[in-house]
């Protein structure tokens, strides 16, 4: 765990140091009265640098933690974690030219198969009534979905 | 006086069939957002937003408050049913409500958390309705200097009770408030940390944020496991009500969950679960025979579901009073106000008085219809329980989908919620708590605001904050409470060695 501490409090670090950076850019007085656009976003970068110096201080200090059990996925964790990932990005980018339902459609068969592992009998059904059905009922309460080339 | 009449006006408005309506549907949307394990109040009420999203502010917002106090109530079913909690205040619950189902006492565990929560809801509306006026007339006297300082009470709150670690938290705290820093300056309108992306201009939104921590990233970390059989059981229920003998010690128990459920829910940074479990330890402290406590003690059940309730309800007096939220889903429900117009703090009292005594007036009627709905149907919530849990997460992806993208039509806020997901689903991972993120995301642009109003009024002067009674009050407690929370903060091994150079 000493070593994910590391990394992580590194991470923060280079955050906090980004967001001074770009405060940097940014107006720090502003106005002739009061503080500009770059002020409070520039102590909240180094306040951010400094917590995270001090953690990163108290990692190196202490004794060494041993990763707890189960903190690393197992294979098969971690592929149900993919399919999740891949589904939600595959129809961000398929949504606009797909439009909502096919796109829906497509995510529900996906993850209803890989991880419900349904027969196509409760897939279909499950999957049509979250897609197409789901975009008519919102349909009817005023929000509106993208439909994409083929207009559905 | 005057609040109750104004009460009486309020019941005018959210008496009406269409509100009614929307408070029922709320409940039952709540209830069954408690009752499936893997999301909470703050996901399910982040994600139901959008099925407010035409509506009017003030069913919006009934709807809203039912969906939530629904939710606490929901909780209850499965920890009971099956010893799964639905949300973190229920998992006291666990301890004698589900030994009370498994001695066939399901029915009385949920009958005495029902005629708890009612109580206990009722009670906490009562005090919102004894206490809003006067503190939200206290609070006109607030301008930008001691609004801030009263930002930074609810912030170091936040932060105090927020973890394990101090120094998460405010890292936590700080990403909120930069994340809420994007977009354009509200005083200079100079775009900040927008990257040349035109939709970053219109600043990050909390509702993505708020499906992608607790939606998406939840929904992550429980893929981890094996996702399969987390939902199956359900038992027989029948009577309802407990035995003539421990009404007494049910009556007592439900006095003093009341009590602390109202009173920790008008401090802000306290969440239910703090609630309930201390709920629990005082009855635990109290009885006569402790003992009992873990095997199927009515208490055990009674003290912590009203002290939920009660706090669900109470959490409402500082949002509506001082436009501070106490919790995430508080934060959430602010958020939503903010969204249909109207800005949560004393002003709303005045530029708003029919919506928030309408919505006041709700959470009695909300009450009412919870404790109708939830007797009679416990049934059919515990057949629900058998929906697979894999099934679920696909349906409760689709709804993160459409809640995000319909919020301002826009496939990049759907983007953002993945974003958000992926590191929700770090954060749950390493620790780092979400809830002071959510917080701060939505006080920074009022922090920043009265902040830099401050500052302005005194000509860049500082002092202003201390220079002001009420500011300077405000300021103290903050500092109290932040060294009293680094020096919790501290490891004890720090402290011994202390103590020794001091020896």
């Amino acid at each position: 765990m000493t070593r994910v501490n590391l990394i992580v409090w590194g991470v923060v670090l280079a955050f906090g140091a980004f967001v001074v950076y770009e405060s940097l850019e940014l107006s720090y007085y502003g106005t002739d009265f009061g503080p500009g656009p770059g002020f409070f976003s520039f102590w909240l970068g180094v306040l951010v640098i400094g917590l995270s110096v001090i953690e990163l201080a108290r990692t190196l200090r202490g004794p060494r933690e041993p990763l707890p059990a189960a903190f690393i996925p197992g294979r098969d964790g971690a592929l149900r974690i993919l399919y999740i990932l891949a589904a939600l990005v595959a129809s961000l980018f398929l949504m606009a030219p797909l439009g909502f339902s096919l796109c829906m459609l497509g995510l529900c068969v996906l993850l209803l198969r890989a991880l419900a592992r349904l027969s196509w009998w409760a897939t279909v059904p499950i999957a049509l009534a979250s897609s197409f059905g789901l975009f008519y009922l919102f349909r009817q309460l005023q929000v509106f979905l993208p439909t994409g080339i083929l207009g559905i | 006086m005057e609040s109750f009449q104004h009460l009486m006006n309020g019941f005018l408005v959210a008496l009406s069939l269409q509100n009614l309506l929307f408070a029922t549907i709320g409940c039952i949307l709540g209830t069954l957002i408690g009752v499936l394990p893997g999301l909470g109040p703050a996901a399910g009420t982040a994600l139901l937003i959008l099925i407010t999203f035409k509506l009017e502010p003030t069913s919006a917002i009934i709807m809203l408050a039912a969906i939530y106090y629904g939710a606490m109530y929901g909780g209850t079913i499965t920890s009971v049913l099956i010893n799964v909690p639905g949300e973190a205040a229920s998992v006291v619950t666990c301890l004698d409500g589900y030994e009370m189902a498994k001695q066939g006492r399901a029915g009385p565990a949920l009958g005495i958390a029902a005629i708890g929560s009612f109580i206990g809801g009722t009670v906490a509306t009562f005090g919102l309705v004894l206490v809003a006026l006067p503190l939200a007339r206290f609070a006109l006297r607030f301008g930008p200097p001691e609004y801030f300082a009263l930002l930074c009470v609810g912030l170091s709150l936040v932060m105090a009770l927020a973890g394990k670690s101090l120094a998460k938290a405010l890292v936590m705290g700080i990403v909120g408030l930069i994340f809420s820093l994007v977009g354009v300056d509200p005083i200079e309108g100079a775009p900040r940390f927008t990257f040349g992306i035109t939709p970053l201009l219109d600043g990050i939104r909390f509702v993505p944020v708020v499906m992608g921590f607790f939606g998406i990233g939840e929904i992550l970390l429980n893929a981890e496991k094996s996702l399969a059989g987390v939902m199956a059981g359900g038992g027989k229920v029948t009577s309802f009500l407990p035995r003539r003998e421990e009404w007494p010690i049910c009556a007592t128990s439900i006095l003093r969950g009341t009590g602390l459920g109202v009173f920790l829910g008008m401090i802000p940074g306290t969440n239910s679960a703090v609630a309930s479990f201390m709920s629990y330890a005082i009855e635990k402290r109290l009885s006569r025979h402790p003992e009992k406590f873990g095997t199927g003690a009515i208490e055990g059940v009674a003290a912590p579901e009203t002290a939920n309730n009660a706090y669900a309800n109470a959490a409402l007096i500082p949002l509506f009073t001082l436009g501070l939220p106490g919790s995430p889903t508080i934060a959430i429900l602010m958020g939503a106000l903010i969204m249909n117009g109207l800005t949560p703090g004393p002003l709303l009292f005045t530029q708003h008085a029919t919506f928030v005594w309408a919505v006041i007036a709700s959470l009695y009627i909300g009450n009412v219809i919870l404790l109708i709905l939830n007797l009679p149907l416990v049934g059919w919530w515990a057949k629900l329980l058998k929906i697979p849990y894999q099934v679920l997460v696909v349906i409760i992806l689709v709804f993160c989908i459409i809640g995000a993208y319909s919020l301002n039509n826009s496939v990049f806020d759907v983007g953002m919620m993945i974003l958000c997901g992926i590191l929700g689903y770090f954060c749950k991972k390493l620790d780092f708590p979400l809830a002071p993120a959510i917080l701060t995301l939505i006080l920074g642009p009022l922090l920043e605001r009265s902040l830099r109003e401050s500052l302005s009024l005194s000509q860049g002067d500082y002092r202003i904050f201390i220079t002001r009674p009420i500011s300077l009050v405000f300021l103290i407690i903050t500092a109290i409470i932040l060294i009293t929370s680094v020096r919790q903060a501290l490891p004890s091994a720090v402290r011994e060695e202390s103590k020794e150079a001091q020896v």
